[in-house]
């Protein structure tokens, strides 16, 4: 089925259907891969994607996938409503900073290192939960339609796509393999500190599901927002990550394989972009169009997308950095010492460091002053 | 021990054995004589086991141990020795309150009454090696005493000494032996453990410090001035128990943070800290009215491996994602093994497994008919040894799915780990 790209959700029932640009689409399309002359070999792990006649990288699961999300974005465009944006700004820095890892690899402090690389590879592998979201039935918690946009494909498909790019499906590899082929590469084959998975669950207890923000609309929907919302943020800061991996793993200084280990952190980055799209691109719908109460009134869907952006950027930006600092510095006081390394080290690491503060404003006030937050956003 | 105590032991095991000999081989015989195909074991397995649970009964001590280890290795016996073993857990009578004052007096090098001002005559808990009774210090604060039985070490050498005996004649005679020697040998070195208290104290204390900074475990503390190597003063705590969902509502807790506490704590100590109480049924675990989970006895407690918490998590994960190759690149990591090297066999045994789940998919969780088939498949298929560590997590594992069931709800291991990193 395809669809009239000038539709308006606000304003339009019944869609006319367009010849030229697709809308809608299989699971089995979603899903399926572009054609590659080579597959994707990591450290000798077959991983997904390959290489077409060309030499170049093909992500896997795009051969659709690609053309659909740009079409959903085109329509929403040509309907007059924008995507929403994440200023980059708000991204913070990795810490350590590339030139800090670097140094702290070169001095033979590689623990934290490859603490930190393995933390990436299984946190992207958590990324596979996102196939069990639970979708609620969205025509009868949005107002307008929703047939012909990503949002109805979410879980046709575009959940699923993520979660086997994160984690691997069957006999390939996903995200999590490719980073950990990354790491082996680089550091050929490094003994995983023991207490890797004590350091990624933290001292505290987990924290509880939390109240409700929403608690107006439909559980479910309200639960598959904050999911994705959180999973955007996490998907937009990941850049930093990207950036910082590639220019750890390919600096030969440090690096046994840096072509090889740098360039999987690339074929990861460009893998990770459809994510991105898809998602903001379903939030974006969501933000165009009207959401039931349970009341059996109504309320602006861009209130509540606004609303959990900004409370998410907020936590991630603040208090999280803040602590992942603080943590950084702790983890490595020790591993320093544990390397014999004498504190004129730790006073090179300093001199490297490079502030960082976060801009005032999240972009996501506006909306979110009405969904009860004024504190958090001063 | 008695020189007469010890030949009725010695006898009274020899007489089993030889029962259980004359039970398969006598049949197999006769078979063989008269070509007629094999039988059904089934029938045979449940007598066998029968005139060891009798056995146990009678003499207690390390033959209830025995058959208690039994019971938890459904990857090696059959199911009918693992259901009719598994009443050892609770026919254990307690020792008379004489016998158990005279130990704890022995033990501290004092009258009872210099260090308690009340002392229960009756045991709150009897098991094979020691029971438990409640009491107060002078100084009047509650604890529980755990008092071993007097003459147990003694007696734990001579069954043991014993049971290796029939095991050797076994396996001598027998074309196909069940692999019990190093069953045996496990059974020694946990038995040595479990019997001195001060070890038991020290786990108490390094299960402790793995959650200092956590706030949501209530671990009792240890008197260690009135403990020794076979009493153990520690701490009273109380609680609701933890599957008494009515009493748990009641105290207004939600059953469903219970379990995601339940599953973070024991994550923790699997996953990450590599160490872990390894008998987490319902009798050792306590809800407090603020939530705390109480964790009670830590006789069996578990120093795993290094890597073994990635090694399980990687298999989990690739479970969950069908991941084939890496499925089995954890089997091996974790100390799997095919004797034939064959690993499509991992694939198989995980396939088995997910086919018991009730979504048909690992979504990770063990639940005791995952883990039950899985080993039903190993004893199955002997091409696969498994390692013990493996076995005693999958146990505490499916006991807690038990558990979280018991609650409405499910013990899901990658969640807990997901909500502690989220």
């Amino acid at each position: 089925m395809s669809l009239d790209s000038s539709f308006d959700p606000r304003t339009s029932a019944s869609p006319e259907p367009a010849a030229d640009d697709r809308l809608a689409f299989s699971p089995e399309e979603l899903l399926s891969d572009p054609v590659v002359e080579e597959p994707l070999i990591a450290n000798g792990v077959r991983c997904h994607g390959g290489f077409d006649s060309d030499g170049r990288y093909r992500s896997p699961r795009t051969l659709h996938r690609t053309p659909a999300i740009r079409a959903w974005q085109a329509r929403l465009r040509s309907a007059g409503h924008e995507l929403l944006h994440v200023d980059p700004a708000l991204i913070p820095p990795q810490s350590p900073n590339a030139e800090q890892a670097v140094l702290l690899a070169r001095e033979g402090v590689r623990d934290p290192i490859v603490r930190a690389l393995t933390i990436i590879s299984i946190v992207e592998g958590f990324g596979a939960i996102i196939r069990d979201v639970r979708v609620p039935d969205l025509g009868q918690c949005i107002v307008e339609p929703v047939e012909g946009t990503a949002l109805a494909h979410l879980s046709g498909g575009l959940f699923e796509a993520h979660a086997r790019d994160e984690a691997g499906h069957r006999d390939q590899g996903g995200h999590k393999q490719m980073w950990e082929a990354a790491r082996d590469l680089a550091f050929e084959n490094p003994r995983i500190p023991p207490d890797v998975l004590m350091r990624m669950m933290g001292r505290r207890p987990g924290r509880r599901g939390g109240e409700r923000r929403f608690p107006e609309i439909d559980e479910d929907l309200e639960r598959m927002l904050a999911i994705m919302a959180q999973v955007l943020v996490v998907e937009i800061f990941a850049e930093s990550t990207f950036e910082w991996g590639k220019s750890v793993l390919s600096d030969p200084r440090v690096s046994a394989e840096p072509e090889a280990a740098g360039r999987m952190v690339s074929h990861i980055q460009s893998d990770e972009r459809p994510h991105v799209e898809y998602l903001r691109t379903a939030l974006s719908e969501v933000r165009a169009r009207t959401l039931r109460r349970v009341d059996g009134g109504s309320m602006d869907g861009r209130e509540v997308v606004d609303g959990l952006l900004h409370r998410i950027l907020l936590q991630l930006t603040r208090q999280r950095v803040e602590e992942q600092r603080k943590e950084m510095r702790a983890d490595l006081a020790e591993a320093v010492k544990r390397a014999g390394c004498g504190p004129s080290l730790m006073e090179e690491f300093d001199a490297l460091d490079q502030p960082w503060a976060p801009p005032a404003s999240t972009g996501f006030e506006a909306a979110a002053d009405s969904a009860r937050e004024p504190a958090e956003a001063s | 021990m008695k020189l007469v105590t010890r030949l009725r032991r010695s006898v009274r095991i020899a007489r089993t054995g030889s029962w259980l000999w004359c039970l398969y081989k006598v049949p197999a015989f006769f078979r063989r004589l008269t070509g007629r195909p094999e039988a059904d074991l089934a029938p045979t397995h449940a007598r066998a086991a029968r005139s060891i649970l009798a056995c146990a009964l009678d003499l207690r001590g390390v033959v209830i141990k025995t058959c208690q280890a039994i019971a938890t290795r459904a990857d090696v016996f059959p199911p009918e020795y693992v259901d009719t073993l598994k009443q050892c857990h609770d026919a254990v009578p307690p020792q008379p309150f004489d016998v158990i004052r005279g130990a704890v007096e022995s033990e501290l090098g004092k009258p009872l009454d210099a260090v308690f001002a009340e002392f229960d005559r009756e045991p709150i808990a009897a098991a094979s090696l020691a029971q438990v009774h409640r009491a107060r210090l002078n100084d009047g604060r509650e604890v529980a005493v755990k008092v071993q039985y007097p003459d147990i070490e003694s007696i734990v050498r001579t069954d043991l000494a014993n049971m290796r005996r029939a095991c050797a004649v076994y396996e001598y005679f027998d074309p196909q032996p069940i692999e019990l020697l190093p069953l045996l040998a496990e059974l020694t070195a946990h038995l040595e453990m479990e019997l001195d208290f001060r070890r038991e104290a020290d786990c108490a204390d390094r299960v402790r410090e793995i959650f200092a900074e956590h706030g949501g475990v209530v671990v009792p503390e240890i008197h260690r001035e009135w403990s020794t190597r076979r009493v153990l003063t520690m701490e009273r705590v109380g609680g609701i128990k933890i599957t008494e969902v009515e009493a748990l509502r009641a105290a207004g807790l939600d059953p469903a943070e219970i379990v995601q506490d339940l599953m973070q704590i024991f994550v923790r100590m699997i996953l990450a800290a590599g160490f872990f109480q390894a008998d987490p049924h319902p009798g050792n675990l306590f809800v407090e009215r603020d939530g705390r989970i109480v964790l009670l006895d830590y006789g069996l407690s578990k120093e795993l491996p290094e890597g073994f918490g990635m090694g399980l998590f990687e298999l989990m994960f690739s479970m969950m994602t069908l991941n084939e190759a890496a499925m089995i690149r954890a089997f091996q990591e974790l100390g799997f093994e095919t004797k034939t090297g064959e690993p499509e066999t991992f694939v198989l045994l995980a396939r088995r497994m997910m086919r018991r789940s009730d979504t048909g998919r690992f979504e990770g969780e063990f639940t005791e008919e995952m883990t039950g088939e899985l080993f039903d498949a190993i004893r199955e298929n002997p091409v696969v040894s498994v390692p013990s560590d493996f076995v005693l997590v999958g146990r505490a594992f499916s006991l807690l799915s038990g558990i979280a069931h018991t609650l409405g709800h499910r013990a899901n291991v990658l969640e807990a780990m997901g909500a502690s990193t989220g």
